[in-house]
């Protein structure tokens, strides 16, 4: 086996270099030292097949055969609902209180498009567009402890002034160190680049990739977000994204392919970070739900109202959050989806707040804009 | 060298081969504007066609149901896998051809031009139907098209397997149409259940032409979709069949008039869509659309306005005329202000450096195709329909930055350690004036001329296409 970066690292004259490119700062290791994760399952993930209700006669009338197979062997839970099967784990969290599914909750975004939808729930405000993201401003709150994204590029949700972070699978290729550190002179010169190369490299995950297997890529990303946030000095805050939700056509196949992903991902993040798992809350949302009706092609159109859940030790769980507006035609949004009654950034809000010690203030009006009219949900985490 | 000998051969272009720079010094404008009289380089007439590759994805399923059937018969079952394997072998020959002429061309402005296409009308190989088709879909219907007239591109691409499977076109059935009726009253539910999908009536809508903000709305979308309902493709077992793998299904289209944008299209089966896709072709919204994108693509991330409104009216003044499009940009001051400059993306990163060392062979192109797809940008593999970001900020962080530092040691590694590689040469013909003296002389400085040229590569200087 060639030699690793991290062990080039430690091995080399990188050693040196390393000691000199800015780390996390330290962050205190106490009670109040919670952890977030924010999960973005782009594509539209159809929360009615997640989080199926096996007892109600509009969900048969709508989903047919498509609803039949959410609740085949689906996990029963509280309110009518049932978890999806494949979300196994999940419905263990569930049993322990470590789990809330948040019903008929989307972005304040009301149209149809994916790519809006997302820079939505990304940038923090009303619209699509914006060159910030919200977890960039949350990292400005939080005083000093960055954010991480485990993507190969930045995402909008983690673009801003400030200190933020990608990480991806490392290419098996070990950098020369001097090659390193000559660079590191030409990009101090050029100010677009200069401060995101200063912390290229720092980042080492050779464990976290090992621990990643078969499970698919929510598996990996979550294993290794639980890894670098497990360090005392880690990051208090992270984002994982995932895609191939947007289930236009043969969705059973794919959510249980797909759920089961998500609930493996959960899993892999507790086994990676157990020491933080009591003081973590993994929030994982998607842009908008889809057709109440299921389509043409055994699949569902785009959508409103979505779904999010909360997973991890600190989480309020073991009961349905959010109000469910009811799948009767009269009941529909414009008779066709989900009526949408959360504002998502009322779920963030209230996950800064009771979680990370964010202040009201701060959330209100620097992290998410102008949105003091939009009520923090209450009691989602047990942190004070 | 003059500085727009720089731009329009690593910013127009996709950056330059030994002696290039030097050949555009005289006219840089007419550097580029005689590329787009040439066209696009043409691929071999040897390579498998789209129906080629849908027979043989016939040919695979069918092996591989009599694998299936036969209860464990080795030779069927290898038969089934050897059909796979050779397909898939087929699909990555070509891909690898596809960079390899992009390294080679001489004509790198038109070549850009189609990879520019190929990522606005972006299809991905993620989706298993569909994977088969990318590349010859660029080379069916974009390389002949993406000169001419944009309404042609359109239906070029429309009707394109790639494009018809990857947004679930052939699955779209009139719910009022022949196959429709008959399927309400099948006895077996699973054929009652077909209908409308609306995917790729949307995506045309949204990101082929008018663009999110277009002004169109959902009813807009759906009457779409009606109209293109049929546009589906043969059978593979229809094996006397020649010519396109497009087929019109007059049985699965939905009878009637269409209302969109305001505008009724008579039914007329097949002609209904193409109507109302000449009409997008030519809509304000579209000329704003793809003169932005362009824009984007070739000038900056924020394109000056003044720019685009220019290029826009130009495309509608010559009936969408897509070469007039790309002259009008060439032509406009604007194009070429000192503050007009792209991040390269990590396909541009790895073009521009094989171009730069003339690391020629095919082998080499397909050995770089995976060092692409670890650097976030897989090939025909974008995350959604959006394609591929084309903005700086989507590139260059930190981890990005680090693995095109691992990605130039590895080319530099891969490079013939021969007189003309020399790095201080090489800095000089490939950035010409782009070249700034720190990063000259930290090359002239490097510890051997492998160090120098990975630090090219990775230094600042050359991510930029200026």
């Amino acid at each position: 086996m060639a030699l690793s970066r991290r062990q080039f690292l430690v091995a080399g004259a990188a050693a040196s270099l390393m000691g000199t490119l800015p780390k996390f700062a330290l962050a205190a290791t106490s009670a109040h030292d919670t952890r977030m994760v924010v999960v973005l399952l782009r594509g539209g993930l159809d929360g009615l097949h997640a989080l199926p209700r096996p007892g109600d006669s509009d969900y048969l009338r709508l989903r047919g055969a498509l609803g039949e197979a959410a609740i085949r062997d689906a996990h029963p839970i509280d309110g009518g609902f049932a978890l999806h099967p494949s979300l196994a784990f999940a419905s263990q969290l569930y049993a322990a209180k470590e789990f809330l599914p948040i019903v008929a909750v989307a972005p304040p975004y009301r149209e149809r498009s994916h790519f809006e939808a997302q820079d939505c729930v990304e940038n923090g405000t009303q619209g699509p567009g914006g060159r910030s993201g919200w977890m960039n401003r949350c990292v400005h709150e939080l005083g000093g402890s960055g954010g991480l994204a485990i993507t190969a590029v930045m995402p909008l949700i983690m673009r801003g002034n400030n200190v933020a972070t990608t990480w991806s699978p490392p290419l098996a290729h070990a950098i020369d160190p001097i090659l390193m550190q000559r660079l590191q002179l030409l990009y101090a010169r050029d100010p677009m680049l200069g401060p995101a190369f200063a912390r290229a490299g720092t980042d080492e995950g050779d464990k976290a990739t090992q621990a990643g297997d078969k499970r698919g890529h929510l598996a990996d990303a979550l294993g290794a977000a639980a890894h670098f946030m497990s360090a005392t000095d880690g990051p208090r805050i992270a984002f994982v994204e995932d895609t191939g939700w947007d289930t236009h056509y043969n969705e059973a196949g794919i959510l249980q392919r797909k759920l089961f992903e998500l609930d493996s991902g959960l899993q892999a993040f507790k086994a990676n970070g157990d020491a933080i798992w009591p003081r973590t809350a993994i929030v994982v949302v998607t842009e908008f739900g889809r057709t109440a009706a299921v389509n043409g092609t055994n699949g569902t159109d785009h959508g409103t109202g979505g779904m999010a859940f909360l997973a991890g030790g600190a989480v309020n769980g073991g009961r349905i959050g959010g109000t469910w507006p009811g799948l009767a035609n009269s009941q529909l949004n414009q008779q066709r989806d989900l009526l949408a009654t959360s504002d998502m950034r009322g779920l963030f809000k209230g996950v800064l707040e009771s979680h990370l010690g964010v202040a009201a203030a701060a959330s209100d009006a620097r992290i998410f804009p102008a949105s003091a009219d939009v009520a923090s949900m209450r009691g989602l985490t047990r942190t004070a | 060298m003059a500085p727009a000998a720089v731009t329009a051969v690593n910013r127009f272009g996709l950056g330059a081969r030994p002696g290039e720079l030097t050949d555009a010094a005289g006219d840089p404008h007419g550097w580029l504007l005689s590329q787009l009289s040439a066209g696009a380089e043409v691929l071999p007439d040897a390579l498998p066609d789209s129906l080629d590759y849908l027979r043989q994805e016939g040919t695979v399923r069918d092996l591989r149901k009599m694998a299936k059937d036969s209860n464990g018969d080795m030779m069927a079952q290898q038969a089934a896998k050897d059909a796979e394997k050779d397909l898939r072998q087929r699909i990555r020959q070509e891909i690898a051809l596809r960079q390899q002429v992009a390294v080679v061309t001489a004509r790198s402005f038109p070549e850009r031009i189609v990879r520019f296409w190929s990522n606005h009308f972006a299809i991905s190989t993620d989706k298993n139907v569909a994977a088969s088709f990318a590349a010859p879909m660029e080379r069916e219907a974009i390389r002949p098209h993406a000169f001419g007239k944009f309404a042609d591109l359109l239906v070029a691409i429309e009707t394109h397997p790639g494009m018809l499977l990857y947004l679930d076109n052939t699955q779209s059935i009139g719910v009022d149409s022949r196959a429709g009726m008959r399927a309400r009253n099948a006895p077996n539910p699973k054929a009652a259940r077909r209908g409308l999908n609306e995917n790729l009536a949307r995506e045309i809508l949204e990101l082929h032409t008018l663009g999110v903000n277009g002004g169109y709305a959902q009813a807009d979308v759906i009457e779409f979709a009606k109209a293109i309902t049929g546009w589906s493709l043969q059978r593979p077992q229809d094996a006397s069949n020649t010519g396109a793998p497009f087929r019109f299904n007059a049985n699965t289209h939905e009878p009637g008039d269409r209302r969109v944008l305001g505008k009724r299209y008579r039914e007329e089966g097949e002609a209904q869509g193409r109507a109302i896709l000449a009409d997008l072709a030519l809509h304000p919204a579209t000329a704003q659309h793809l003169s932005f994108k362009l824009a984007r693509h070739f000038v900056a991330d924020q394109p000056p306005s003044q720019l685009v409104a220019a290029m826009a009216k130009a495309y509608l003044a010559s009936g969408g005329d897509l070469s007039t499009l790309y002259s009008a940009m060439v032509r406009h001051p604007l194009a070429w202000a000192p503050t007009a400059r792209k991040f390269k993306t990590p396909q541009d990163f790895l073009v521009s450096s094989m171009r730069a060392l003339t690391l020629d062979g095919q082998k080499d192109a397909a050995r770089t195709l995976d060092l692409q797809a670890r650097m976030g940008h897989p090939v025909f593999q974008p995350r959604s329909p959006a394609g591929f970001a084309d903005t700086a900020a989507d590139w260059s962080g930190p981890d990005a930055l680090y693995k095109r530092v691992q990605a130039a040691q590895t080319l530099a590694d891969a490079a013939p350690q021969v007189a003309s590689n020399d790095p201080v040469q090489m800095a000089m013909r490939s950035l010409g004036d782009g070249m700034d003296a720190e990063t000259l002389t930290a090359v002239r400085r490097a510890e051997s001329p492998r160090q120098g040229v990975a630090l090219l590569l990775a230094s600042p200087s050359f991510q930029w296409r200026a």
